[in-house]
C-alpha cells in the first residue's frame, strides 16, 4: 500500500491535485485513503482532505450505485444536472479556499430543496458539506445544520441509503458531536439499512475518540461475525481510544497488533499516536515517534503537523506550538481556527505566511473575519493587525477587520476599530457608519441611530447630507421628527449640513412653501450652487408656479444666495438649465404651460440668464420637442452682455444700419434684408422682423419667409405664420419648405384652433411631395400627442385623420394612441375602449390596448374587460387575448389573476410578445412586475427561459443589483436551463461589476452573436486566423484572403467585422463581386447588425454596376442611405450613367429621389440628373422629349440651373461617341437655337468643345462659323483647358482649339495647359509650335513652363534655345503658386 | 463657478461622446471623494458618482467619474495603475452615444492582442447626469 501511496502523495505535495482533472483527483486521492479518512479521528481529517473526498465521493458512489440512480429515470436528467452544478460550486469553493461559505451552502440546500424532490446524491454533497469544510460556523452550529439538511431533505422524499448515514457519521465526528453509536445504530435498523463497514468504522472511531474502548470493542465484535476486515482505519481509532481512556501503553501496543495481523501502520496511524502524546503535552514522545515516521518512508503533511500543534494548544500545551512550526514546510493550506484558539491560529498563521512566495495579495483577511464572527475581543484583533500589519502581511488588516464588522453589523467593535484607524492616522471616511446606519433603519431602531450618530461624533466624523436623507431621516415621520430627536439628544450638528438636508427631503415630497419659508428666514451662509439639486427636485414635484418664481426671485435678488462672483445671473441661469436638463422630455412636454408661465413671470420679476445658458437651454428644448418654450426662455436673455464676437453672424442693429445704407444709395438689399431677418429670428425678435417684413416687404425673398414662418411658429403666432405663408405661396406657388418647417406649421396651426389651415398644410406636404422622415412621423405624434393631453379632442381627431387619408403616415399603433390617450386622460375609460377598438377597425391597430385593461382592471370594470377581450379574441385571437389579460393584471400587481392566465391550458409562449413586456419593464425600471413575469412563465410552453432571465439581468445590471442576478444564475440551474452564452457573460459582467467572484467560466466567442454583449476573449485559433487575414488584405493577396475566410467558414469561426468589411474591401477592389458576396451574406447572417460602411458600399455599388448588376447596385445604394450613408460620387454617378445608358429613366429619377437633400454631401451636380435623364430619353427614342426638357429648363422663368453652369458635354459626348445621328441632330439645333434666340450660349460651346475632342474638327469649324458668339466664351474655354491638361492625349485637342481661336492662346491659363499637355503627351512638335507661336506674340513665359518645355526637348534629345532654369519643376511649381498668392 | 456653469452649457452641446470613466473594484473605504480626489490629478473632474446601496450602506464597488474634456479623460485611461486606498482600481472608457443611453469601450490588454477595444452594453444613463 505504501507503495501505491507515494506517487499519490507527491501529487498531493505538489500542490498539483487542485489543478487536476477530476479522474486524476480521484486518483490523487482515491487510492490514498480509501477508507482510512472516515474513521480518522475528528481532528485529523483536515479541511482539504475533506474537501477532496467530497469531491470525489459522489462521483463514487454515482458509479458505483447506478442502480440507485436508475430507480429514479425520470428525474435522473434533472438531477444529474442539478447536481453537476452544486458539485460546481461546492468544489470550486473548495478547491479555491479549502472550505464552504456558509451562505453557499445555505443557497445550495435552498436550491436543492425548491427543486422538489432532491436526489440523492445532492443529499450527500449537502451533508458531507457540514462537517469541517465549514470552519466558520462552531462546531454544534454545524451539527445543527446537518440536522437540519438531513429532516429537510427527508420531509422533501429523499431516500436516505446507508451512505447517507455515513456521512452523517463523519459529520459528526468532525464535529466532535457527542452522541449513542447505539442510538445511531437502532435509527439506520429502524429505517431499515444494513450498518456496513464504514458505519462501523466510523462508530468504533466515534467511541475511541469519547475514549470508550468498551463500545469500540462492542462494535468491533459486530464486524467480526460479520466477517468485515478490520483496516487501518480502526487500528488508528484504537490507537485514540486507548490514549483517551488513559492508556498510552496499550495505544502503543496497538502498532504491533497492526503488524502482526499484517498491516504496517500508515501515516493516519502514527497520528494518531502523534495526537496522543500530543494531548498529554508528551513533547518528547512526539518528536521520537516524528523522527521514527521520517526515517521510515511515511511523509506527514504540513496539516498533519498543524493537527498535532492542535492538539497541543487544545490540550493547553501550547508552548510547545514551535517547536513543531518548525517542521512545518509552508504549504500554504489553510488555518485550523475553531474553538477560540485564535492565538495559536495567529502564530501558524503568521508562521506560514513568513514563507509564502506571492507577497502581492494580502494574507490572512479570512483570520479576520473569523475573529470577527467568533466576537474575538476588539483589542485581540487591534492587536492581530497590528501584527499583520507589521509583518507585511496585509496592507489593512484594520479596514478589513472594520468591514467584517460593519457587515456584521457590530457597532462596539467597529467604533472601536475606527478608533484604531484614526489613532493609526487613517481615515475615517463618513460612509463607514452607513452599514450601521443602514442596520439600525431596517428595524426603525431609533435609539440605534442615535447612538451611532453619537459614536460619530465622538470619533469626530460629522455627517453629510446623505447620512441624514438615506439613513437618519426614514427611520422618523419626518425631518421635522428628526430634528427634534436628535436635538433632544444633544446630536444636532451646528452646521448648515442638516438644514440642507433638511431642505432636501422636503423638496423631495414637494414641499416648496416650506422651503420657500426656509429661505426667507434662514440665516445660515448656503450658496445657490449647494441649493441647486435640491431645488430642483422640489420644483419638479411641486406645481406651484408662484412658489417657483417666488423662491427664484429670492435666489436671484436676495444677498444671502448669490451675490458673491460669478453673481445671480450666471448662478440662476444655471439653475434653470439644471432644473430643465433634470426633467425628462415627456415631463417638459406636460409641464409646457407651468414652464411659460414661469418664466414669464421670471422676466417680470427683472430675472436675467446669460446667453450662454440660454443656448443650452434652448438646445435642450429643441431636444424634448417643445421648441415652443424656446422664445419664452429668450426674454430672459440679458442682452446687454451678449458677446457678439462669439456669434457668427453680425449683430442685427449692424446689419440694419448697412441696410439703411443700402436703400439710402438706391442699392439692392435683398441679400442684407435676409441677412437681417435671419439674425432677428435668431434672436428671437418676432416683432422687430415682422415689422421689417411689412417695410421691406418687396424685397423678400423666400429664404427670409421661411425664416419668418419658423420664428413665428416657435412664439406661437399662428395668425402671422399663417399670412406669411399665404405671402410665400404668393411668391412663388412652387417653393417648397423644408418638411420641419411644415411640421411646424401644422403644430402651431393645429394648436390655435386652426384645424382647416394645418390640414391645408398637410395636404400641400403631400402635393409638394415633402420628404417624410421618421423625425416627421416622430413631430406628427408629438403634435398629436399633445393636443391629446390638452384634452383638444377635435383638433387629434381631424388632424389624425388627415395624416391617415393624406398617406403622409402609414397607420401605426404609435401614431393613434393619442385618440386613445384623449379619453384616458379624461380617464373615460369606456370612450378609450371604443376608440381603440374603432382604430382597429379603420387601421388594424389597437393603440394602448395594455393601458386600457390596466386602467379597467384597476376600476374593476368587468363588464367593459368582457368587452375589450371579446373583441381582441375575436380579432386577434385568444391567445393574443390572454397575453394581454396576463401583462394587464401583472403591470397591476394581479399576479395572482396573472398565474391564473398564464396556466391556461393550451397557452403558448409568444416571444415576440413576452419581449415586448421584457423591455418595457426594463425601461421602466419595473423589477417586481419583471420577475413575476419570469416566475410566472415558468412552465409556459415553449417559453425561451433563457432569453427571460437575460431580460431580468439586463434590468439588474441597469440596478447594479448582482444578489439579485446571482439568485437568476440559481433559479436558471434550478429550472435546469442552460443558459446561452450571452446570457452568461451578462451574468459574468454584473457580478465582476460588483466584485464578485464569477463561479463559472465565461463562454469564450471573439464576437458575439447580438451587437451589445460583454467581454468576447477570442481564442488563439480565432485571433491567429483572423491576423492572417487582416495581414492578406493590407498586402492585397486577396485570394490568399479568400482562402483563409474559406477555411475560418469551414471551421464555423466567426471574425470580427472589422476584417469582413476588409476583406469585401479588398475583393471588390479586385473586381471579385461573386466572392465579395458571399463574404458579405456570411458576414450579415453571422454578425447581427453587420452592415458595411460608406466606403465599401460604394466600392460594391461601382462593381455591380461594371458587372451590369444594375438593379442590385440600385438595391445597394438605398440599402446604403437608409443606413444613412453617404456613398461616394463616383459610385452613384457611375449607377446613374449606366442606367442612362440603358434607357431606364425611372431608375434615375429614383436615384434622383433617393438621394434628394444629399446632393451636397454627396458632391452630386444636378446636371448629372439632366444629361442621364434626357440621355435615357434619347435611348428610348424620345429625342424630341429630352430636347423640349432640356430647353424648358434653360428658357423658363424657374431656372432650376444656372445656364452658365448648365453644361451637357456629357449628353453631347454620348451622343457623339454611340453615334446616334438623329439624336445628335436634334441636340445641335437645339443647342445653337438656345444660342441664337435665347443668347444662351453654354451649351453650343460644350457642343463645340465635344466636337473637338471627339476629333471632329471640321463639324467644329462649321459649327463655329455658324455661330461666332463661340469664339467669346473665354471663361469656358479656360476650364476645359485647365481640365484637359490634366489627362494624357488631350494634346491635339487643345492644339485644334487654339487653330479654330487663335487670340485664345494669350491667356496665360491656355498656354500653360497647353504646354503641360504636350510635355504629358510628350508632343514636342506641338510644344515647340505653341513656344514659337507665345514668343512671336511676345508674352513672357514663366519659369515652370520653361522649365517644362526644356525638360520635354531634352527628352526629345533637341537641343534647348534658352537657358534652362535650374531648379526642378516642383521649384517652379511652388514659386508659381507663392507669387499667385502674393501679388508682390 | 462661472467656468462650470458655461462648461455646463458646452457640455450639453456634446452630450455625445461626453469623456466619462467607468471604475471597478473600488475597494469599501472609498467614496466618490476619493475617487475624485484621485482622478483629479488628470485633469478637472466634473463629477463622480459612486452609488451606495441604501440596504447594506456599502457601495457596489463601481463608480463614474465625468471628465471635463477628451484629453483628460485620455490622461486617466492612459495610467497604467490607479490605486485608491490601497487598492487597483480598474478603469474603463464610457462612451455617450445618444442621450439616454451609453455604451462602454472596454480597453483590454491583451498579451497577443495588444489594446483592444469592446463594445459593451447601452446602459440608461439619465439617473447619472448631473
Amino acid at each position: 500500500m505504501a507503495a501505491l501511496l507515494r506517487p499519490a502523495r507527491w501529487l498531493l505535495r505538489a500542490r498539483a491535485a487542485p489543478r487536476l482533472p477530476l479522474s486524476l483527483r480521484l486518483l490523487a486521492s482515491g487510492p490514498r485513503r480509501p477508507h482510512a479518512a472516515p474513521c480518522v479521528p475528528a481532528a485529523r481529517a483536515g479541511p482539504v482532505a475533506g474537501g477532496i473526498l467530497s469531491q470525489a465521493r459522489p462521483y463514487a458512489i454515482a458509479v458505483e450505485k447506478n442502480n440507485f440512480l436508475q430507480e429514479e429515470p425520470t428525474s435522473h436528467r434533472r438531477n444529474t444536472s442539478q447536481f453537476d452544478w452544486a458539485l460546481m460550486r461546492l468544489d470550486n469553493s473548495v478547491r479555491r479556499t479549502g472550505r464552504i461559505p456558509k451562505t453557499l451552502l445555505q443557497k445550495v440546500f435552498d436550491n436543492t430543496c425548491h427543486s422538489g424532490s432532491p436526489g440523492g446524491n445532492q443529499a450527500l454533497l449537502l451533508l458531507r458539506s457540514c462537517g469541517s469544510l465549514l470552519p466558520e460556523l462552531q462546531l454544534s452550529e454545524r451539527t445543527e445544520f446537518a440536522h437540519r439538511i438531513w429532516d429537510k431533505l427527508q420531509k422533501l422524499g429523499t431516500v436516505y441509503d446507508v451512505s447517507h448515514y455515513n456521512a452523517l457519521l463523519k459529520v459528526y465526528l468532525q464535529n466532535e458531536y457527542k452522541f449513542s453509536p447505539t442510538d445511531f445504530l437502532a435509527k439506520m435498523e429502524e429505517a431499515n439499512i444494513q450498518p456496513n463497514r464504514v458505519t462501523y468504522q466510523r462508530l468504533i472511531a466515534a467511541y475511541c475518540n469519547a475514549g470508550d474502548i468498551e463500545g469500540a470493542s462492542k462494535i468491533l465484535g459486530f464486524m467480526k461475525t460479520k466477517d468485515l476486515p478490520v483496516t487501518e482505519a480502526v487500528f488508528s481509532a484504537l490507537v485514540t481510544g486507548h490514549a483517551r481512556a488513559g492508556d498510552i501503553e496499550n495505544a502503543e501496543n496497538i502498532l504491533t497488533v497492526m503488524k502482526e495481523a499484517g498491516i504496517e501502520p500508515g501515516p493516519d496511524t502514527y497520528l494518531a499516536l502523534l495526537n496522543a502524546y500530543a494531548e498529554k503535552g508528551d513533547i518528547d514522545h512526539v518528536k521520537q515517534t516524528l523522527q521514527k515516521v521520517e526515517k521510515s518512508d511515511l511523509y506527514l503533511m504540513d496539516r498533519d503537523l498543524l493537527q498535532i500543534i492542535f492538539s497541543f494548544s487544545k490540550a493547553g500545551y501550547s508552548q510547545y506550538v514551535p517547536e513543531i512550526l518548525e517542521k512545518i514546510t509552508h504549504e500554504r493550506r489553510y488555518i485550523p481556527v475553531t474553538e477560540k484558539l485564535e492565538d495559536t491560529a495567529f502564530q501558524i498563521l503568521l508562521a506560514c505566511a513568513a514563507s509564502r512566495e506571492d507577497h502581492l495579495s494580502d494574507f490572512g483577511s479570512f483570520f479576520l473575519r473569523h475573529c470577527v464572527t467568533m466576537n474575538t475581543p476588539a483589542e485581540k484583533l487591534k492587536d492581530y493587525c497590528k501584527k499583520l500589519k507589521e509583518s507585511q502581511m496585509h496592507t489593512s488588516p484594520l479596514q478589513i477587520t472594520l468591514q467584517c464588522a460593519l457587515v456584521a453589523n457590530k457597532t462596539d467593535l467597529a467604533k472601536a476599530l475606527m478608533k484604531a484607524l484614526k489613532e493609526e492616522g487613517f481615515p475615517v471616511r463618513t460612509h463607514y457608519f452607513w452599514p450601521l446606519l443602514a442596520g439600525h433603519q431596517k428595524e426603525k431602531n431609533v435609539q440605534g441611530i442615535i447612538e451611532v450618530l453619537k459614536a460619530m461624533h465622538e470619533i469626530g466624523v460629522s455627517p453629510d447630507q446623505e447620512t441624514y436623507i438615506n439613513y437618519v431621516f426614514p427611520s422618523f415621520n419626518n425631518a421635522k421628527s428628526a430634528r427634534a430627536v436628535l436635538q433632544e439628544n444633544g446630536c444636532l450638528p451646528e452646521s448648515t449640513v442638516f438644514s440642507q438636508a433638511e431642505l432636501r427631503s422636503e423638496a423631495v415630497n414637494g414641499n416648496l412653501a416650506y422651503i420657500l419659508s426656509f429661505l426667507e428666514s434662514n440665516t445660515l451662509p448656503i450658496s445657490s450652487s449647494s441649493l441647486r439639486g435640491s431645488l430642483s427636485l422640489g420644483f419638479r414635484r411641486c406645481m406651484d408656479v408662484n412658489l417657483w418664481s417666488k423662491i427664484t426671485e429670492l435666489l436671484y435678488k436676495d444677498g444671502r444666495y448669490c451675490q458673491e462672483p460669478p453673481g445671480p445671473t450666471e448662478a440662476v441661469g444655471y439653475f434653470l438649465y439644471n432644473l430643465i436638463d433634470s426633467m425628462s422630455d415627456s415631463e417638459v412636454q406636460a409641464k409646457e404651460e407651468r414652464l411659460r408661465q414661469y418664466f414669464h413671470q421670471l422676466k417680470e420679476m427683472n430675472v436675467k440668464i446669460t446667453e450662454n445658458i440660454y443656448r443650452g437651454i434652448r438646445n435642450l428644448l429643441d431636444s424634448y420637442h417643445v421648441p415652443e418654450l424656446i422664445k419664452d426662455v429668450n426674454i430672459l436673455v440679458d442682452r446687454e452682455k451678449i458677446d457678439s464676437r462669439k456669434t457668427m453672424q453680425l449683430p442685427s442693429s449692424v446689419l440694419e444700419s448697412t441696410l439703411e445704407k443700402l436703400k439710402a444709395e438706391n442699392q439692392p438689399i435683398g441679400d442684407v434684408l435676409r441677412q437681417l431677418i435671419l439674425a432677428l429670428c435668431s434672436e428671437e425678435n418676432m416683432e422687430k422682423a415682422l415689422q421689417l417684413k411689412a417695410k421691406y416687404e418687396s424685397d423678400m425673398v423666400v429664404g427670409g419667409y421661411a425664416a419668418l414662418i419658423n420664428l413665428c411658429c416657435r412664439h406661437g403666432n399662428a395668425e402671422d405664420a399663417l399670412n406669411l405663408k399665404q405671402e410665400f405661396d404668393r411668391l412663388d406657388s412652387s417653393a417648397v419648405l423644408d418638411t420641419s418647417k411644415y411640421v411646424g406649421l401644422v403644430k402651431v396651426l393645429g394648436k390655435h384652433g386652426k384645424l382647416q389651415d394645418a390640414i391645408n398644410i398637410l395636404k400641400e406636404m403631400k402635393e409638394k411631395d415633402v420628404l417624410i422622415k421618421d423625425a416627421t412621423l416622430l413631430s406628427f405624434f408629438h403634435i398629436l400627442n399633445g393636443a391629446a393631453l390638452r384634452g383638444e379632442t377635435e383638433t387629434v381627431k381631424q388632424l389624425h385623420e388627415a395624416i391617415m387619408t393624406l398617406g403622409l403616415a402609414k397607420p401605426s399603433t404609435a401614431l393613434s394612441s393619442p385618440l386613445v390617450t384623449l379619453y384616458l386622460e379624461k380617464d373615460d375609460i369606456g370612450a378609450a375602449l371604443d376608440i381603440t377598438i374603432d382604430c382597429y377597425e379603420k387601421y388594424k391597430v389597437l393603440p394602448r390596448i395594455h393601458d386600457i385593461l390596466c386602467k379597467l382592471i384597476e376600476k374593476g370594470e368587468t363588464d367593459l374587460i368582457q368587452k375589450a377581450m371579446n373583441f381582441v379574441s375575436q380579432e386577434q385571437g385568444e391567445m393574443t387575448m390572454l397575453y394581454d389579460l396576463f401583462f394587464a393584471f401583472l403591470q397591476t400587481g394581479n399576479y395572482k389573476e396573472a398565474k391564473k392566465i398564464i396556466e391556461t391550458p393550451g397557452i403558448r409562449a409568444r416571444s415576440t410578445r413576452l419581449q415586448w413586456f421584457c423591455d418595457k419593464c426594463i425601461s421602466t425600471n419595473q423589477v417586481e412586475v419583471l420577475e413575476k413575469l419570469v416566475e410566472l412563465t415558468q412552465k409556459l410552453f415553449e417559453c425561451d427561459r433563457d432569453q427571460l432571465y437575460y431580460s431580468l439581468l439586463k434590468l439588474y445590471k441597469i440596478n447594479g443589483d448582482w444578489q439579485r442576478a446571482d439568485g437568476v444564475w440559481n433559479k436558471m440551474q434550478e429550472e435546469n436551463i442552460i443558459p446561452r452564452a450571452k446570457t452568461l457573460r451578462l451574468l459574468a459582467e454584473i457580478l465582476r461589476n460588483s466584485n464578485q467572484e464569477v463561479p463559472f467560466d465565461v463562454p469564450e466567442l471573439w464576437y458575439e452573436d447580438e451587437k451589445h454583449s460583454v467581454n468576447p476573449s477570442p481564442s488563439h485559433a480565432e485571433i491567429n486566423i483572423q491576423k492572417d487575414l487582416l495581414k492578406a488584405c493590407r498586402q492585397k493577396k486577396n485570394k490568399d484572403a479568400h482562402t483563409i475566410f474559406l477555411k475560418a467558414q469551414k471551421q464555423n469561426i466567426v471574425l470580427d467585422s472589422e476584417t469582413y468589411s476588409s476583406l469585401i474591401k479588398l475583393l471588390l477592389e479586385k473586381d471579385s463581386l461573386v466572392e465579395a458576396v458571399q463574404v458579405k451574406e456570411f458576414a450579415e447572417t453571422h454578425i447581427k447588425g453587420f452592415t458595411l460602411n460608406d466606403a465599401a458600399n460604394s466600392l460594391l455599388i461601382i462593381t455591380q454596376v461594371r458587372r451590369d448588376y444594375l438593379k442590385e447596385a440600385l438595391t445597394t445604394l438605398k440599402m446604403a442611405l437608409d443606413l444613412k450613408q453617404i456613398p461616394s460620387r463616383v459610385a452613384v454617378t457611375r449607377l446613374i450613367q449606366a442606367c442612362a445608358m440603358k434607357g431606364d429613366v425611372e431608375s434615375i429619377q429614383e436615384i434622383q429621389k433617393m438621394v434628394n437633400g444629399l446632393e451636397h454631401s454627396i458632391g452630386l451636380s444636378n446636371m448629372v440628373f439632366i444629361n442621364n435623364i434626357a440621355l435615357a430619353q434619347i435611348k428610348n427614342n424620345n429625342i424630341d422629349v429630352a430636347v423640349e426638357n432640356i430647353e424648358n429648363m434653360l428658357t423658363s422663368g424657374s431656372q432650376t440651373m444656372e445656364p452658365q453652369y448648365f453644361g451637357l458635354s456629357y449628353l453631347f459626348r454620348k451622343v457623339i461617341e454611340e453615334q446616334m445621328e438623329p439624336a445628335f441632330e436634334k441636340i445641335s439645333i437645339m443647342a445653337e437655337r438656345l444660342a441664337n434666340q435665347f443668347a444662351v450660349y453654354k451649351p453650343v460651346t460644350d457642343l463645340f468643345l465635344q466636337l473637338l475632342d471627339s476629333g471632329k474638327v471640321d463639324d467644329a469649324r462649321a459649327l463655329l462659323q455658324r455661330c461666332g458668339a463661340i469664339a467669346e466664351q473665354t471663361s469656358i474655354f479656360l476650364v476645359f483647358c485647365i481640365r484637359n491638361s490634366q489627362r494624357p492625349g488631350k494634346a491635339s485637342t487643345l492644339k485644334s482649339l487654339l487653330e479654330l481661336i487663335p487670340e485664345l492662346v494669350e491667356k496665360e491659363e491656355v498656354y500653360t495647359s497647353a504646354m503641360k499637355s504636350c510635355v504629358l503627351d510628350k508632343d514636342a512638335v506641338s510644344a515647340k509650335v505653341l513656344y514659337e507661336n507665345l514668343i512671336a506674340r511676345n508674352i513672357k513665359l514663366n519659369d515652370l513652363l520653361l522649365k517644362r518645355y526644356a525638360v520635354l526637348l531634352k527628352n526629345a534629345g533637341e537641343p534647348v534655345p534658352f537657358t534652362e532654369p535650374p531648379e526642378n519643376v516642383n521649384f517652379y511649381r511652388k514659386q508659381l503658386r507663392e507669387s499667385r498668392k502674393d501679388p508682390l | 463657478m462661472a467656468a462650470s456653469a458655461a462648461r455646463g452649457a458646452v457640455a450639453l452641446r456634446t452630450k455625445i461622446g461626453r469623456p466619462v470613466a467607468f471604475v471597478r473594484k473600488i475597494p469599501w473605504t472609498a467614496a466618490s471623494s476619493e475617487l475624485r480626489e484621485h482622478f483629479a490629478q488628470f485633469g478637472h473632474v466634473r463629477k463622480c458618482t459612486v452609488p451606495f446601496d441604501k440596504e447594506t450602506g456599502f457601495h457596489r464597488g463601481m463608480g463614474w467619474v465625468h471628465f471635463s474634456s477628451e484629453e483628460d479623460l485620455q490622461n486617466a485611461l492612459q495610467q497604467e495603475k490607479h490605486i485608491i486606498d490601497g487598492v487597483k482600481v480598474i478603469i474603463f472608457l464610457y462612451i455617450i452615444t445618444n442621450f439616454l443611453y451609453i455604451s462602454r469601450l472596454e480597453v483590454s490588454n491583451d498579451k497577443d492582442l495588444g489594446k483592444f477595444v469592446t463594445e459593451v452594453p447601452l446602459i440608461l444613463v439619465k439617473e447619472w447626469w448631473w
